[in-house]
Parts: C-alpha cells; structure tokens; sequence
C-alpha cells in the first residue's frame, strides 16, 4: 500500500500490488478490501487488467509451438534422437491443446473443462494436475456443504465442501441484487443510465473481468425487478437496468446459495466411495449456449488461488458464450 | 474482508502437488538422458517460452530458433540445475540469453539498460485516459509496437506467469527497477494508443 502524493489521507495499493492483480498473482487482503472501495485504485487495476490482457491476448494468438527442425549450426553436439522426439510430442500436444483451450490467454497451462453431454466417468483427472480431480454434472441435493450431483452420464456424486472452500455462483440471479449489496456493475451505458450485462454481487473477483466492459463500483439501493440504483463512495447515484439477460456472479457464495437444478463444477481430491472432497466449486444456474456448453478455463499452476481463478471464471464464461 | 479460501485452501493443496517439485523431478531426469522427461519438459514450458521469445522478436522463424537453441541447452544443462530460481524463470532466463545474443549478432539489443534504468513511473496523466478509452484489439495492436525492451518486461511480468521477483531475476535487476520498467512501459502504450486516437 503506498500513499498517494496527491493526498496523502488515503493510502492507495502500490505498483507491485496492482501489477501482481492484473498478473494473477496473490496480493493480501488489506490489498483486496482496499481496492473493493477505492475507485481510484479501480481504475488503475483496470489499466493495468487491460495491459496485461494485451500480453495475454498476444500469447494466445501465437501459434502453438514451434515447428520442429533440427538445430543448424555446425559442430554442435546435437542429441538428436530425444531432440527430435521432444519437439515432435510437444507439437503433438500442442495440436490437442489447441482443442482443449479454444479460446483465452495461455500461459502455464493446466485445464479444467465443464462439458456438455459425453462426459463418462464421474470424476475425470485436472489435466496437468496430479492428485486433483474434477467433476460436473446437474445438482439435485445441497445438504449443509455437501451436494449431489448428476453427471451427463447419469452417475450421482457427493460432493463436500466446508466454509473455507471457494464457491462461486452464477446466472440470472437478480433476487441476489438486494438493497446494501456491494456490488460492481459491468454493462453499457447511455443518457446516465447503465444496462447492466454483469452484476459481481460482494467483493470483486479479478477473475470475472471480461474485456470490453467498464466497471462501476458501489452499493445497491432501491433494488426492484427492473433494476436498481447505484451509489458509489462518492455519493453519486447511477440508474442501472436489469433483465433476464443480465448475468449476476457471486464469486464467494455459500453452498446454500447455490440453485438445484444449475451446472456444477466442483475440483477437488478424490475421497471414498467416489466422492470428490471439493476445494472449489462453481455453479451456472442457466447455461445460455444450451445443454452441449463447452467450457475450457485457463489455469496457471495448480495452486489453489489459480484453481479459484479458474472457476471464478467460469462464472463469466456464460456471458460470453452465449 | 473476508476471503479465506485463498490461505486455507493453499496449505491443502501445495500438501498435495507441488508443481516445482515436479519440474524439478523432470529436470533431473533430463540430466539422466530421460528422452521422456525433456518431451514433458517441452510441453509444460515450450509454448510459453515460445510466446514470450516472439513478443520479442516479432519474428515467429527466428523465435522458433531461438526455443530450440533454449532447448536444447536445457537438454544440455539441466543436470547443472540447483534450484535457486524455479523452473519456469531458468528456463525464461535461458531463452532470453539466447535472444540476446541471436540479436547481438544483428547488432541489435533487447534492452537497452541506459535507457530504460531511470525512466520514470509515470502515475495517471492525460496519457491514462488513451488506455481508458481503448479497447482490447487494440491495446494489443498498440503492444506489437513497443519497443523491445518493453514488450519483454510486459511479457515477462503478464504472459509467463511469472513473479515480480521471478521477473527480476530473469532481468538480473531490482524488483523496484522492474515496477519502473513496467510503468514506463505503459507510459509508451499510452502514449501509443493517445497517437492512434489522435490519427483516426
């Protein structure tokens, strides 16, 4: 945290913190609640999201791998059996990443896929991440932190959680919209008036960042069917209009939060008698791309925070396929 | 705030899969002569090096040269590894030499130290207001036109998954420099992206 020369009663994240945020990289919780209420700290982690979206975005567009070809210079001691081979699997494995990312920054990957119809087994191995399994399905049950659910192959599977797991929650869930919420509005805007597209109901989520929309930050007041009103820290008092295409993200919901009937993804470890002992677990309460949704989600490492992103993202993906 | 799945959820998992542990493990089968280790190796590091290597050089043939040149000297030393860095940042750092001297031999440098040293970070300015009206298409337009040396520090600090201090260390500078290289380097997109808004 640094203090702004311009005034130094507020002290504002410092450089190293907004660069680790846009980076997707850890940053404290003093870091976190500050930016959820500074919006001049907002807009300069937007800035800086939006660099390193470039950069993302450039690694995404570089071709898969390098062609493999033999090394040219001359007197080289060249193994050239495994050399060879290497670049040969790696361009092999490239071509199937290349199915599995589909679209979206790729940088250190593992995946997680949520998949439609197909899915045989009920839980299915995180690509990249030993030890750590996923699985998807429908959910039918929410017992206190434990949940079933079906998979596209009719397979049930419990599975837990506790209070410290990440859970997140999406879909049209405009009754979570209530007065007092904090939320942060994404959507366009005209005549003073936001048409909300995504409403990030809590504490903001980097990892629910989709390009192309602006947010606005602050608290919810005369909520109703057709909208609400936004009042910011500074006072000012924004229209916003909802509709049942507005998408609203709860990226630290409750398990009770979450809707019968809505997609889940839940990662995690294998536990007895086919269980999955969640670490995360995301739920689209209506997929908008129909039953057959694909979703591939960049994962850095198999770091927990990353696994979070990962299904923290998840929870936009709907906005965007659609 | 409340948001504790990020501590409590790191000891459960780092207990179970230690990404660093593995790529060491892959290394040290290298160093052995494992053919299935370095096709591993490849295939965890190869593209992000190879993303990181044309952002630089702007040139796909000559980058695809340059991983290969990278991996084969992994090829060659990874038995010499001591596990002061991770993997992922020696094998970065080792490309970047490799670029290095591919572009010396063009009498071309990748960064330039007295230039970029002691540019200032600059803080929101009129510049700023470019990135806020841009739009992705464009920022990423706007990056292919930096300078070298900033499309490295923004690709080491955003495309390679890498740390400030991992950063750093690939660059052999303080991690304050980096924040300052980092800074100047949106400070040129600004003003990047300010003279295209103005053009059109």
């Amino acid at each position: 945290m640094n203090a702004d020369p311009a005034d130094t009663r507020y002290p504002h994240l410092d450089l190293g913190d907004l660069i680790a945020g846009a980076a997707g990289q850890p940053v404290g919780d003093r870091a976190r609640e500050h930016l959820a209420s500074c919006e001049h700290c907002q807009r300069e982690a937007n800035r800086w999201n939006l660099v390193a979206d470039g950069v993302r975005g450039l690694a995404a567009a570089a071709p898969e791998t390098a062609q493999p070809a033999r090394p040219r210079r001359a007197g080289r001691r060249v193994p050239a059996g495994p050399w060879r081979r290497a670049l040969l699997v790696a361009g092999s494995a490239a071509a199937a990443l290349v199915l599995l990312v589909g679209v979206g920054a790729a940088t250190g990957l593992v995946h997680v896929r949520l998949s439609g119809p197909g899915t045989q087994t009920a839980l299915t191995a995180v690509t990249g991440c030993s030890q750590i399994e996923q699985a998807d399905g429908t959910l039918e049950q929410v017992n206190g932190g434990s949940l079933v659910i079906r998979t596209a192959s009719g397979q049930p599977v419990t599975v837990t959680t506790t209070a410290t797991r990440f859970v997140s929650m999406s879909g049209p869930l405009l009754s979570d919209i209530t007065d007092g919420a904090s939320v942060m509005v994404r959507g366009s805007g005209s005549d003073g008036t936001i048409q909300a597209a995504i409403v990030t109901v809590g504490q903001p989520f980097s990892a629910v960042n989709p390009a192309g929309f602006v947010p606005v930050q602050g608290t919810v007041a005369d909520a109703s069917t057709a909208g609400f009103t936004l009042v910011t820290s500074s006072g000012t008092r924004i229209p916003v209009t909802t509709s049942g295409a507005t998408l609203v993200v709860i990226p630290h919901a409750s398990p009770g939060q979450l809707q019968v009937g809505a997609t889940i993804l839940a990662v995690g470890h294998a536990g007895p008698d086919g269980t999955l002992s969640a670490t995360a677990v995301a739920g689209v309460a209506q997929l908008r791309s129909g039953p057959r949704l694909r979703v591939s989600v960049k994962v850095k490492d198999c770091s927990p925070s990353s696994i979070d992103e990962a299904l923290g993202a998840i929870s936009a993906e709907p906005a965007s396929a659609g | 705030m409340n948001d504790p799945h990020h501590d409590l959820g790191a000891a459960t998992f780092t207990a179970s899969h230690d990404p660093a542990c593995d790529d060491a493990e892959l290394l040290r089968r290298i160093g052995q002569g494992d053919e299935d280790a370095m096709a591993a190796f490849y295939r965890e590091h190869g593209r992000v090096v190879f993303a990181q290597v044309l952002l630089v050089t702007g040139e796909r043939v000559l980058a695809e040269e340059i991983v290969q040149d990278t991996m084969l000297a992994v090829w060659r030393a990874a038995g010499s590894f001591r596990g002061e860095s991770s993997v992922r940042s020696w094998v970065i750092a080792i490309a970047r030499r490799q670029t290095r001297d591919r572009l010396r031999g063009r009498r071309l440098r990748v960064v330039d130290d007295a230039f970029l040293a002691d540019q200032p970070g600059s803080g929101p300015g009129p510049e700023a207001m470019a990135l806020d009206r841009a739009e992705l298409a464009e920022v990423r337009a706007a990056i292919r036109e930096l300078a070298a040396a900033h499309r490295e520090v923004l690709g080491l600090a955003f495309g390679s998954g890498l740390s400030l201090p991992e950063v750093a260390g690939v660059l052999e500078i303080p991690v304050g420099t980096v924040k300052s290289r980092l800074a100047a380097a949106r400070t040129a997109l600004n003003r990047t992206l300010n003279e295209k808004g103005q053009n059109r």
